[in-house]
Order: C-alpha cells, then structure tokens, then sequence
C-alpha cells in the first residue's frame, strides 16, 4: 500500500510540473502549482533526504546529542521534534521567501517556480540538514566556528566578514521594501508607527504588570495591533491623513532614526515583545494564506514566460540565469540558513535522526512558502503586477506614460483601472510601488477575500498584509542592527578595548551610528535612485546571500571529505558548483555588463558622459555625481563579495586535494561519542 | 486531535520563551516572581539578539 502511495505521488509530481511546464495560452490554475511542489518536496523528503541521512550522514539515534550531554535547562534541552520543527521554521521564515519570488515573476511563473521546487529539494534543504548535522556533532558551533575549525583560520574569518556585509546590504534592501509599502500611505504608515507603543506597552506590560505572560501579552498585542489597522482607514479618510502621508525620503529618514534607536534601547522595551508578536503574526498569516490558496485557488494570470526573458525588464535587468537564481534566495538555497541550523537549533535537538525533519523539512516549507508568494504575485493580472513594480524611471512619470509603456508590452492596463484598485484598497496610487510588497499585499488581499468576506473588505486585507510584512522586517531591523553592532564592537575592542564593551554607552552610541549609517547609506541611496533602487540593492543582497551560502557548503563538503564521504561528496559540491556559477556570472555582470540597466560601471559611465554633455540640468548635477558615485559602489562591493568567496572556495579546495591526496590527515572537529541514555518520552 | 493541538500549544509556549521559563525556574529551584522573570528575561533576550535574525 506504502509503495502505492509513492508511486502515485511520483506520478502527480511528474504529471504536474510537466503540466505547468508545457501548458502554453490557457490560464493554469495555481492548484497546479501547489500540486507539483508538495509531491515533489514528498519525494525528496523520503527518497533524497532519507538516502542522504542513511549513507551519507549516518544519523545516528543512540548517539548523545549536545543537548542531551551539555543540558543546561538554557541554551541545551533536549526538545520534541515538531516544536523545534515550529520553531526552526520561525527562525528561517522572514521576507525574503515572499518577496523574492514575487519580484522574479517578473520572468513569469515557470522560472522561479522550478527554481524554487528543484532548488529547495536538492540545494536548500540538504544544505541546511547537513549543517545542522554538522553543528549537532560538534556540540552546536557556529557556521563561522566550524569554518576556522575544519578549513582554517582565513576560512573562518571571511565567513565572520561575509556575514557582516550582508548584514548591512539586507538591512538596507528590507528598509527600503518597507519605504516603498508605505510611501504617500497614511493607512499603512499609520497602521505599522501605531506597532512602536503597542510594542512599548507590551513590554512594560511583560516586564512590571504580567511579568512572564507572553502570550497573554502577545494575545492583546495583536488584538490592539488589528484595531489599528481598522483605525487606520479612519486615519486615511480624516483630516489627519497628511500626518501620515510620507514620502520616500522621509520614510527613508525615519527607518533609519528608529533603526539606531531601536538598537541603543533596551531591547524588553520594544525589540523583543515586537519579535514576540511578528513571530506568531507570520506563522498565522503563512497557515491562512495556505488555506487561502486552497479555498480560491486562483488562476495565474502572469504568463508562464513573459517577454523579458529577453533581460530588459522593467523590475531588475538581467536575464533568467543568473538574474531569476539570486532573486529567488531563501526560497531555494539561503546561507543565511546556515547561520540558523548553527545557532540554537542544533542546541535543542533531542536525537540525530531528528535533523532529518527539522533540517530538511522546515526548509521545505520554507520553499512552500515561496511558491505561495509566487502564486499570490501571479495571480494579479500582469498589467496591474507591471505597473506596481515598474520604477518611473523605466515606464515613465505620469500614471499615462506609465500605462501607455506597460500596455506597449503586450500587458493592457488602464489608469482607470489602477485608480479603481488604489481606490479599493484605500490608497491614493498603486503606480510605482516597486519592492514587491504592495503586489505580494495584493495578490494576498485578492486570495483571501475571495476565501471570505468579499471585495467589501479587500482593503483591510490589503493593509493586513502589508502590516504583516513591515511588521517583521521592522523586527529584523532592529535586530540586526543589534547584531551589526556587536560585531562591529568585537572588531574595535581589538584596537581600544573600551569600545568593545557592550555596556559602555559611548561604544554603543559610537557602533550603532556606524552600522545604522551603513545600512542608512544605501537604504538612501535606493530611494533616490530612479531606478527604483531594488534593480541595485535586490541583486547585491541576492548574491551576498548565495554567496554565504557557497561559504556553508564549502564546510559541508570539507566535513564530508573528512568523514571519508568523498564519494558522496557530489551531494554538496553540486549545488555548491551551481551558486558558484550562478553568482559569479551574475557578479561579474553586475560589474562589467555593457547594459547600463544591469552593469554598474556602464551604469557610472552612461551618466558621466551624459554629465560631460552638458545633457543633465544644472539642478541635477549634484544628484547625478552621487548615483556616479553609488554605482561605482556598488561595483566595490561586489567585487568584494567575490573575491571573499573565491579566496574560502579555493581554500576549502586546497584542504580537500591534501586530504584526497593523503597529505594532510582528515582531522574531525567532533565532539566523541557518548551513548545517549534518554528515554523514548524525553525524546 | 487532541495531540495536535497540545503540541500546537506546547509550540506556542517554546516560541514566547514560556517553557524556557519554567525550565530556568526548575532548573534553579527558583519560584515565579517579577525580579526571577526580569533576570531570566535578561539573560534570555541578551543571547538570543546577540546572533543574526533570518531574511
């Protein structure tokens, strides 16, 4: 019967994504899609992943795990497997799974749905299970830890480097996803400043009147975080709503204020009751959105290509490869993963067969929840998706020339639509609103009053969603300002010790300037620019992010060479050898292209000449030497990312030919085998 | 049924740091008290934004 069951899923599997591969000129329905990803993620779970656990990793169920052998009731405690599957998957889910995909559509469904599919079941998930196998047998180190540990000292400090880079570029691409949601809305602008007190009293809530009652307090946070976003259609139609109304550069502004802000406070007052609330907002929205999808299965109205395939589209330039496979991250492959399978997780894990479901499985819905997202995105009708996230810059600045642009592409859209739409949803414009949240919050919206409650309230289900995502990019903000802050204080405190110490405030002050300043500089830089900003921000934080990934699998794979698993080692030096390929073309195309929509240098080039020419208005000289400057910026900080991955790849090579070649002895960093003496309750 | 929804809530209990509590409570043979909660929190809240939070 067993074998029935799969054989039958290996069949559905086949037959949808043949389905959604081959149907050309009807509407496919996204059933399809749901279809083709569960049964595909069903087979590699059992077949691919089991095979991996079995003879590759060896999991082990009588070895001790460090939270068995290091309990501390802490950090170390032995934990059942599907509350730590729940909460690996909230450490893993953030913004990037939904706004990813949603910007690669800009290619239609096709590319980024099997991106997606083949790139979590091959790439992303066993990335993420053998790291944090790795992890578990080395009494939870960190990615960076077992870098230095298992390939070198270089390894583990370019590790440490990359993770602060990306740091700053995702802080300032997730600052600016957030700009361009409440840009000219006093709803949704209203709606996210209302979570700051709602935060504050929660957490004073939490620390004087109901100390250890965060549920309870998350329960009322949420009830008072809904009526605000009933309060703020009130706010929009009142006499109040200029208060609200912001533009980019003042939103800019204040994201930043509130970012240095949030990292000098103390994080009870506002951090962390906030994380509290985005945590559980996000898993609730994540399983509504699966019954949403389910309930409307709405049709795809994106074709499964579009024209700019060709590499001249209107979100990012760059065609599928490399473009689509550094859009869509942490969807398929994330490195920032890797930092989490490393992190507390391994440090709760109660048996080794357990990576097996956290590691791999959480990934895979992770992935499920990109396919959502694309599915949302997809199903708004392409005029409408083009003219959301097309920049001025590129369809042009009236709603006429823009409409007149997108419907020249084979894609009809009316400003009279638009205006209806705007109008539905309770905001003045939905005309270049480019960062993927407003159409992920639409295509939301749309799936979810189709579920229930109808088009009459499509407008609180629009801000609902955008609440939801601003929500826990604010939390990640925060928070990674924090982070940035303490490496940054661990690298001065080796040049003045006094700087390093976190409860010093001039160091704390001095540090938060400096990372928010960073992260503030290019999260400016994106709002200004006329390109909308996530054509530059979007790739640069796609490729850090593969990149970082490149990094994790360079440990795997080293580890594997180490067990004497090299005749598996194809397993990580597949996908490894792909994301390597992929980003360094992408890279390199970044750079040098000779398109000034892809290449920052032929970018920094076109506006010198047109400087030299005389072409550019002498109010916009000033402005058009800074994006000369920012371009050829960017271009640095590409380069960089590169050179950093190319000098751990070839150091990771040169550790596995000395191995391979018997020069050097294969020294595992485990910790020794104890036999675990948990009873099958505790586990 | 009844399975699913205690590890729902067993769930929702790890992720707002409830059972955490209640294992540093047993763990120091403490009781439940405001100043027990702030220096756990403390404690808690300083680990757990000292690493990186997922995109």
């Amino acid at each position: 019967m067993r074998r029935v069951f799969w054989i039958a899923c290996a069949a559905l599997s086949a037959w949808s994504l043949g389905y959604i591969a081959t149907e050309r000129g009807e509407p496919v329905n996204s059933i399809w899609l749901v279809t083709a990803a569960v049964c595909t993620y069903l087979i590699g779970y059992r077949f691919y992943a089991g095979w991996v656990a079995a003879k590759v990793m060896m999991l082990n169920d009588q070895r001790a795990t460090p939270a068995e052998r290091l309990r501390n009731g802490h950090d170390f405690e032995p934990t059942n497997k599907w509350i730590l599957f729940g909460h690996h998957f909230a450490a893993i889910a953030g913004p990037g799974p939904l706004v990813g995909p949603t910007l690669a559509a800009q290619f239609g469904y096709l590319p980024g749905t099997l991106w997606i599919i083949i790139g979590a079941v091959l790439g992303g998930a066993v990335q993420d299970f053998i790291i944090l196998f790795c992890s578990i047998r080395r009494d939870g180190k960190s990615l960076g830890a077992m870098a230095r540990q298992e390939i070198g000292r270089t390894g583990g400090l370019i590790a440490l480097v990359t993770v602060f880079l990306i740091m700053i570029i995702l802080l300032a691409v997730v600052g600016l996803v957030v700009v361009n949601a409440l840009k000219d809305s006093p709803w949704g602008t209203f709606t996210i400043a209302a979570t700051m007190p709602i935060a504050i009293v929660m957490g004073v809530y939490l620390r004087y009147l109901r100390p250890g009652k965060v549920l309870e307090c998350s329960a009322i946070g949420f009830v008072l975080i809904l009526l605000s976003v009933f309060a703020g259609e009130w706010i929009s139609r009142s006499a109040y709503a200029p208060w609200f109304t912001w533009s980019g550069p003042v939103l800019a502004i204040s994201v930043i204020l509130y970012g240095f802000a949030a990292s000098a406070l103390p994080v009870w007052l506002l951090l962390a009751p906030r994380d509290y609330l985005s945590t559980f907002v996000k898993l609730g929205v994540v399983f509504l959105l699966a019954v949403g999808i389910l309930v409307a299965h709405p049709q795809l109205e994106l074709p499964a290509f579009t024209r700019f395939v060709d590499g001249n589209g209107p979100i990012f330039g760059g065609k599928i490869f490399p473009f689509c496979f550094i859009t869509i991250a942490c969807g398929a492959i994330s490195g920032f993963h890797a930092l989490i399978s490393s992190g507390t997780t391994p440090k709760m894990i109660s048996s080794e067969a357990h990576a097996w479901p956290v590691g791999y499985g959480s990934m895979l819905l992770e992935s499920f929840v990109a396919i959502m997202a694309m599915v949302a995105a997809c199903s708004l009708q392409p005029g409408v998706f083009f003219a959301i996230n097309s920049p001025a810059g590129v369809v042009g600045a009236t709603p006429a020339a823009a409409t007149a642009t997108i419907s020249s592409w084979g894609y009809p859209v009316t400003t009279a639509d638009m205006d209806t739409l705007a109008r539905d949803v309770g905001e003045k414009n939905l005309f270049y609103r480019t960062g993927g949240a407003p159409s992920l919050a639409l295509g939301m919206a749309h799936i979810f009053s189709r579920s229930g409650g109808g088009r009459s309230i499509i407008g609180f289900w629009y801000h609902f969603a955008i609440m939801f995502e601003a929500l826990f990019i604010l939390t990640i903000i925060d928070a990674g300002t924090r982070v940035g802050r303490f490496m940054l204080q661990d690298l001065l405190g080796q040049m003045w010790t006094p700087l390093g110490r976190t409860s010093w405030m001039p160091g704390v002050l001095i540090s938060s300037a400096a990372v928010v300043g960073a992260w503030g500089y290019f999260l400016y830089q994106g709002v200004l620019d006329p390109l909308g900003g996530i054509n530059t921000l979007w790739p640069l934080f796609g490729i850090a992010n593969q990149l970082l990934a490149a990094v994790a699998l360079c440990v795997a794979t080293t580890i594997l060479v180490k067990m004497h698993r090299a005749r598996y080692m194809w397993i990580t030096c597949v996908p490894l050898a792909w994301l390597v390929l992929v980003c360094f073309v992408a890279g390199y195309q970044k750079i040098f292209s000779e398109s000034p929509n892809i290449g920052f240098l032929a970018q920094a080039d076109q506006l010198t000449t047109a400087l030299s020419n005389g072409v550019v208005p002498a109010a916009k000289v000033a402005a058009t030497q800074t994006q000369i400057f920012n371009a050829r910026l960017d271009a640095v900080v590409c380069g960089v990312f590169l050179i950093l991955v190319a000098a751990i790849l070839v150091d990771s090579t040169r550790v596995w030919l000395r191995i391979l070649r018997g020069h050097r002895t294969a020294e595992l960093g485990e910790a020794p085998f104890v036999m675990t003496h948990l009873r099958p309750e505790e586990i | 049924m009844r399975q699913f929804f205690y590890i729902i809530r067993l769930l929702l209990r790890e992720l707002a740091d409830e059972n955490a509590y209640a294992r540093h409570l047993a763990v120091h043979k403490a009781e439940h008290s405001a100043e027990e909660w702030r220096r756990f929190s403390d404690a808690r809240l300083k680990a757990k934004y000292s690493r990186a939070k997922c995109c």
